[in-house]
């Protein structure tokens, strides 16, 4: 390669909105691999609770393929876990099994008023994803950019109370549901600004609840949006918003949210939205991460990471998290396609 | 027995309740066809149903969103908890049982649940597994209560592989059993390639799909006994 910047280097400049030589190929979400794994020995599921694991799992995608990032941490649960919930993470099982919810922290809609705990930063799993933070840093952060997510107020209510529960009364109780998102926000900001202090270079504010596939544009604005905006506008460090599923009727709302960058995945028509929200704002995107990454050909691969470019992408990055069976010769047919 | 126009009456009043998801209004429709001496079966499908169909409708045109589809689906249940004991069995002429559940890793179950609502209203015998199953436990649980269909869903891409799993495992135990897998992830590419009978993309679709595999089940029937007659 005879690029001339680290791909740490041209994401800060793309943030940055100074000019680049090519889009970076990076995610703001879990890319961990069965050939990272491998290489380490390690188990899916005793990666989430030991920072040195999530550390070398999360470097191993650029090792072996050069994607440009490293990325923790990569479950679902972390916030959730901090404010009270208990998780899942399927030690029984050798096939990997993403952590989820074992116990909720709301069970019912008179328990809705809850109080964040002042010393939430240090509960659950904050303070390990910081270690593991540090010692990513440390091992490749000069190369590659470091990136960590965490969960946008309403995905993050329903994973501390029934999702069934909050649909419904986001639309009965909109009061109610926002007064509990006003509060998820304040907690979000507090593990965002302590991730911050570990020196991370991105931040992705995962707010895939909130899709058009589930709740109206309509609501997104009224309901979802303010607490998004509340986010970011204390967010220091380069921030992402993202958004899965059906998002063209909101990308316009995604970009007023505040966020310096906005995802979408393949089911957004990103020329579309391109259009819609100009040439100079940052928008991530949008390749299928099963079913052209893992399942697709390598023609099919270079394809779509072309098509992504063409539509105007800012960056090329996965709908979702890379899902760790993904071929190796797919991967490389996408860093080839990306760099050449 | 009630007058047609009677009858279209509170039709009219059950069909309207589920698209307003209007629970009160549904058990007070589901009484009214019950003291006028309409057919449970009657008032669930030109009832109810035919609520639910306008509901899939105003989900499929971004009239509706899920938060709407989940209350309709509580009025539909105001309604069929009244009617259904009521409901001579074998009405719909499909003597069916399924199997359904969320996999394992997944606790996403509001598709699931429509799904399972559409096999409730059609008299189907639902072994619902809940969510989060472990992978085996399809297979037992088809095993033991000798289902004719089976179903699978998925929210999340980072779940749907164990799918794969359950349908390989199902099959060789039953190459009959009928599989239906849904969830967002999901394509009919994938329901092909994995070898499942019926694909739903999302919750309508799920709908949709649910009410064209019962009427297909049913015109299976309706061929084997008028061969056999």
């Amino acid at each position: 390669m005879s690029e001339t910047i680290t791909p740490r280097e041209r994401v800060l400049k793309l943030f940055a909105g100074e000019k680049i030589d090519r889009p970076p190929c990076f995610s703001g979400m879990g890319n961990v691999t069965v050939e990272g794994l491998k290489k380490y020995g390690y188990k899916f599921a005793a990666l989430h609770s030991d920072a040195k694991m999530l550390a070398d799992a999360a470097a191993s995608t650029y090792k072996l393929f050069g994607f440009e990032c490293g990325v923790i941490p990569f479950d679902l649960c972390v916030e959730a876990e901090a404010l009270g919930c208990e998780i899942n993470v399927y030690a029984h099982l050798d096939d990997i099994v993403y952590p989820t919810i074992k116990r909720k922290l709301i069970h019912n809609e008179d328990e809705m008023d809850i109080t964040v705990p002042s010393d939430l930063t240090s509960r659950g799993r904050i303070p390990l994803m910081q270690e593991a933070i540090s010692i990513i840093k440390k091992d490749i952060g000069n190369e590659v950019a470091i990136g960590t997510y965490v969960l946008g107020p309403f995905t993050l209510a329903g994973q501390i109370m029934e999702l069934n529960d909050l649909l419904k009364l986001s639309f009965k109780k909109p009061d109610k549901v926002g007064k509990l998102l006003d509060l998820l926000a304040d907690a979000i900001i507090m593990i965002a600004k302590e991730y911050e202090k570990t020196g991370i270079d991105y931040i992705t504010v995962r707010e895939m609840g909130a899709t058009s596939d589930v709740l109206s544009p309509r609501v997104f604005k009224n309901l979802i949006q303010p607490y998004l905006k509340k986010i970011f506008s204390e967010l220091k460090v380069n921030n992402v918003l993202h958004i899965c599923g059906k998002t063209n009727d909101i990308a316009g709302f995604m970009v007023e949210s505040g966020a310096k960058a906005i995802s979408v995945d393949q089911k957004n028509d990103v020329a579309e939205t391109r259009k819609k929200i100009g040439s100079e704002a940052l928008l991530f995107g949008n390749y299928d991460p099963y079913n052209v990454l893992v399942s697709g050909t390598t023609s099919l691969v270079k394809e779509t990471m072309r098509k992504c470019i063409d539509n105007g992408v800012s960056a090329v990055w996965p709908g979702c998290d890379i899902w760790p069976t993904v071929p190796p010769e797919n991967i490389k047919a996408m860093m080839e396609e990306v760099i050449k | 027995m009630a007058t047609d126009e009677k009858r279209q009456e509170i039709l009219d009043k059950l069909r309207n309740a589920v698209i307003q998801y209007d629970e009160d209004t549904a058990k007070e429709g589901a009484q009214e066809a019950l003291d006028n001496g309409l057919e449970g079966n009657d008032a669930i499908f030109n009832g109810l149903v035919s609520g639910m169909e306008e509901v899939g409708r105003l989900f499929e045109s971004q009239e509706y969103f899920v938060p709407e589809l989940l209350m309709c689906a509580d009025a539909l249940y105001a309604g069929l908890d009244i009617l259904k004991p009521h409901v001579k069995k074998m009405d719909l002429g499909v003597r069916g049982s399924v199997v359904i559940g969320t996999v394992e890793g997944d606790v996403h179950d509001i598709g699931k649940n429509i799904v399972k609502m559409m096999f409730d209203v059609a008299g189907f015998t639902v072994y619902d597994l809940g969510r989060d199953v472990p992978l085996d436990k399809f297979v037992e649980e088809q095993i033991k209560t000798d289902s004719d269909l089976v179903c699978l869903s998925a929210m999340m891409t980072t779940t749907m592989v164990g799918m794969k799993k359950v349908i390989d495992n199902l099959k060789a135990k039953n190459p009959n059993i009928k599989i239906m897998i849904g969830g967002a992830p999901v394509s009919q590419d994938i329901a092909d390639k994995w070898g499942a009978d019926g694909y739903a993309k999302d919750a309508n679709n799920a709908l949709k799909d649910a009410i064209n595999m019962i009427s297909s089940l049913k015109k299976m029937k309706e061929e084997a006994e008028s061969k056999g007659g």
